[in-house]
C-alpha cells in the first residue's frame, strides 16, 4: 500500500500515549466516548 | 499558542480536549508551558514520535515543523485535518469551533435505521 502524507478522515485516528508537560501519562484513547479531541502540532516555540 | 489559551474556554464549554504537541526537548517545553500558564496539557515530542504518527510536516528547510490540527471526534475518527504550508499557516480557532460545532449537532441527530 502506498504511504500517504496525510492521514485519512473518518477513519479511526491513530492512537498515542506520551507524558505530558508534567509528566502524566497522556493518550488520545483516554477520551474516547468522553470528548472531542483537537490535537494541535506547533511549529515550535521559536 | 497564545490564541488557544485565549480561546480556550471556547472549547471547555464545548466540553472539548486541546491537546498540543511541540517540538521541543522536555525541559524547554515544560519552561514555556509553565511561563504561559497554558491550561490544556501539552507534549513534549523531541523525537517527534507522535508528530511522525500524525504526519507532521517538516518544513523544507528542516529548520522546523510546520503547523498542523486534527479533529477526532468522540469515537475516536478523524473528522478534520489542516497540514500548514507555510510556518504561519494555522486555522483560525473560530474555524475549529465552527467544526466542532456542527459535530455536536449532527451527534444528537435521531439515526434513521
Amino acid at each position: 500500500m502506498a504511504e500517504t502524507d496525510a492521514l485519512a478522515l473518518g477513519e479511526i485516528a491513530p492512537d498515542f500515549t506520551a507524558n505530558d508537560s508534567e509528566g502524566n501519562k497522556i493518550s488520545l484513547s483516554d477520551f474516547r466516548g468522553r470528548k472531542i479531541v483537537v490535537l494541535v502540532f506547533n511549529r515550535g516555540f521559536g | 499558542m497564545t490564541q488557544l489559551r485565549q480561546d480556550y474556554p471556547e472549547f471547555e464549554k464545548r466540553n472539548v480536549q486541546l491537546i498540543a504537541v511541540g517540538p521541543e526537548d522536555r525541559e524547554k517545553f515544560a519552561e514555556y508551558w509553565i511561563t504561559e500558564k497554558m491550561p490544556f496539557p501539552g507534549i513534549p515530542d523531541p523525537r517527534h514520535r507522535v508528530a511522525d504518527t500524525y504526519k507532521q510536516k517538516v518544513d523544507f528547510l528542516k529548520l522546523g515543523r510546520m503547523p498542523a490540527m486534527m479533529v477526532i471526534d468522540k469515537e475516536g475518527k478523524l473528522r478534520y485535518q489542516h497540514y500548514g504550508s507555510s510556518m504561519m499557516d494555522i486555522p483560525e480557532n473560530s474555524e475549529i469551533l465552527e467544526i466542532i460545532d456542527e459535530m455536536q449537532k449532527g451527534s444528537q441527530e435521531i439515526p434513521v435505521s
